[in-house]
């Protein structure tokens, strides 16, 4: 067993965290005030080939390996989850296409999506359904060879930028969810002001309208009325990415955490000193090495697997497992602040923030634990 | 024109953590790289080649790890790499260094450039560069914030503190560089995963003729400087505690230089 790097892993982790610390982090701040990431920011992450770097070399990617996805995602978090919430659900809808698509379609989104020139969306959630796809209402039509899809999506992330969106609608002749790959802002698509949501702002979340949208029928992803299996597969490859940017943030907790704790004096000494603080920076850094070595663990998993079930399995207790910790350490990061961790002016404060969205998104842990659970008692 | 840029492998300083009890740095488990300012240099050296064509060709002296350590510079724009590989090179003082260097570089083709940052990240001496120049009987700039090539001829300036000098030399010359010189270019994932497929040429320090003698020079302590706090304490009330404030800075020799 080698828990080691390979030099490549090594480095393209460091060439992460040397781009996340010149262009992100002086402006982390200004993402998170604004709900905003500046487009030079995507420009350069496909420059450097962070978008592909799952994805084969013959569709577009660079061929270094899901296990080394983990490794950029967390240094990206470790500046900006915002800026990693994005580059997390473009991977979902880009995964999604590259498992379940044809070579047809892979051959048309693929290059641009792995090249980061288009950032894909995944659309399955809804105004009265986040996980229950018995209960979507979006609808797809047969119209000759197109599907005339209509209905509403909620919570989708980039939905405003230029590429691919997979939706999940039910189609009418199976009357079962169905999903299709759509190019977002075509005719009869069109979305809503961001939300204003507590964290990973600047990773923005829009509804999107779907008003007689005319898809081709050859953009049927995966077989008609088996939408369930590319929401429930495709996912959980969106879960080394939720995990991920969970792990970023936690590092980052750590960092200021004992930045801070040896810097803040109380009488002649600093807070380092308290048995108090030194526990909590413990506890800290248990989770975070659970946490680290569970998602990469999970990065490997996706780039080996066989088994699509167990992968989800090994997925959802990954999720469930490492968001909930970032949310523990990420609450003693700011007990370790006292209340200046509570101030906007510290970042530890947008860490916590940050921190709860995990446990929400990409479904929420309970339903993680269902899933793990449903596997091993079956 | 071949384009040779000298870099050298050490721990990644940004990895290196202070033993507070003893101030010692603790560099176990901490991974290698190549220098910082060497990375200046190897910016300058494929900035160079894209604009006059060429090869620019990494040349390193280390430990087996260099193997590994080297693809960090072939990920960075390097086209191949010559190094020289012996246990007892690690570590080894200046004077060994640039002879196996220049050796190298000697034996695999025309020089053009031979570029070095300033001084290494770990030990700073300065010196590998200047003795390579007297080794090939090259002329040699140093401090090098800015450089630029036409036909046989290279124009540089030196950053000398108190003023800026500009020279001009015939190649083939040796450069030393400072790290305003460019920002190094972080390298994208694909030239990465090129690195390892890139030539190598691997020679041991005999095939150079290069014979390492015992080190002559002993490191007498390689501690952390001590960071304590002066812990003074005015409390004679405003106007009184700024004029001892400024007199207490003032015998530190931090205002009035």
């Amino acid at each position: 067993m080698d828990f080691k790097l390979t030099k490549e892993q090594e480095l393209i982790q460091k060439a992460a965290r040397e781009f996340a610390e010149k262009s992100i982090m002086p402006i982390a701040e200004q993402i998170d005030r604004d709900n905003f990431v500046p487009q030079e920011i995507f420009d350069e992450m496909g420059e450097l080939g962070f978008f592909g770097l799952q994805f084969p070399e013959e569709d577009g990617g660079t061929g270094a390996g899901y296990s080394c996805y983990p490794l950029v995602v967390e240094q990206i978090a470790r500046a900006s989850s915002g800026v990693a919430m994005t580059f997390s659900v473009h991977s979902l809808g880009t995964s999604a296409i590259y498992t379940f698509g044809t070579p047809e379609q892979k051959a048309r989104y693929m290059p641009d999506a792995s090249s980061g020139k288009k950032l894909s969306s995944f659309a399955f959630t809804e105004p009265a359904t986040g996980s229950d796809p018995k209960q979507i209402t979006t609808t797809a039509v047969q119209d000759g060879d197109y599907y005339i899809i209509n209905g509403t999506k909620r919570f989708i992330s980039a939905a405003d930028l230029d590429g691919p969106i997979v939706i999940f609608a039910k189609d009418d002749e199976t009357g079962k969810p169905t999903a299709f790959i759509v190019d977002k802002n075509c005719p009869g698509y069109s979305v809503s002001e961001p939300w204003h949501k507590i964290g990973n702002r600047g990773g923005r979340l829009l509804d999107v309208y779907l008003k007689d949208v005319r898809v081709p029928a050859a953009n049927l992803l995966g077989p008609k009325g088996n939408g369930y299996m590319v929401l429930q597969y495709g996912i959980a490859f969106g879960k080394v990415g939720v995990s991920s940017t969970a792990l970023g943030g936690m590092q980052a907790a750590l960092e200021l955490s004992i930045k801070y704790a040896k810097e803040k004096a109380h009488r002649d000494s600093t807070i380092a000193k308290f048995p108090t603080t030194q526990v909590t920076i413990a506890k800290i850094a248990e989770k975070v090495e659970a946490a680290r070595w569970l998602t990469y663990r999970l990065g490997y998993l996706a780039e080996s697997t066989k088994d699509l079930r167990e992968f989800a399995k090994e997925a959802a207790l990954t999720k469930a497992f490492v968001t909930e910790a970032a949310v523990d350490v990420s609450r003693m990061a700011v007990a370790v602040h006292g209340s200046y961790g509570l101030m906007d002016d510290y970042k530890v404060s947008m860490i916590y923030r940050d921190a709860i969205i995990g446990e929400q998104i990409e479904g929420v842990n309970d339903m993680q634990r269902m899933i793990v659970a449903g596997n091993l008692l079956s | 024109m071949n384009i040779y840029v000298c870099v050298k492998q050490t721990v990644d300083l940004q990895q290196v953590r202070i033993r507070k009890e003893t101030r010692e740095p603790v560099l176990d488990g901490v991974p290698l790289t190549i220098g910082n300012i060497d990375k200046n240099a190897l910016e300058e050296g494929v900035r160079l080649r894209d604009k006059l064509g060429g090869k620019v060709i990494g040349v390193s002296a280390g430990s087996e790890e260099l193997n590994d350590t080297i693809k960090e510079a072939l990920a960075m724009g390097a086209d191949e790499a010559i190094m020289i590989i012996a246990p007892e090179l690690e570590g080894a003082e200046s004077s060994t260094v640039a002879m196996a260097l220049a050796k190298a570089i000697e034996k695999t083709g025309e020089i053009g450039i031979i570029l070095l940052g300033e001084g290494s990240s770990d030990n700073y001496s300065g010196q590998v560069g200047p003795r390579i120049a007297e080794i090939l009987d090259l002329p040699q700039i140093t401090y090098v914030s800015s450089l630029e090539a036409e036909g046989n001829t290279v124009k540089a300036v030196r950053n000398l503190e108190d003023c800026f000098e500009t020279v001009e030399a015939e190649m083939p010359v040796v450069v030393s560089v400072v790290s305003e010189i460019n920002e190094p270019r972080i390298p994208a994932v694909t030239q990465i995963l090129k690195a390892g497929r890139k030539p190598k040429q691997i020679y041991s320090p005999a095939e150079l003729g290069v014979e390492i003698a015992g080190s002559q020079i002993k490191t007498i302590s390689n501690l952390a400087p001590e960071q304590d706090r002066k812990r003074l304490l005015f409390q004679e009330g405003v106007g009184q505690d700024v004029k001892s404030l400024v007199a207490a800075l003032e015998s530190e020799g931090l205002l009035g230089r």
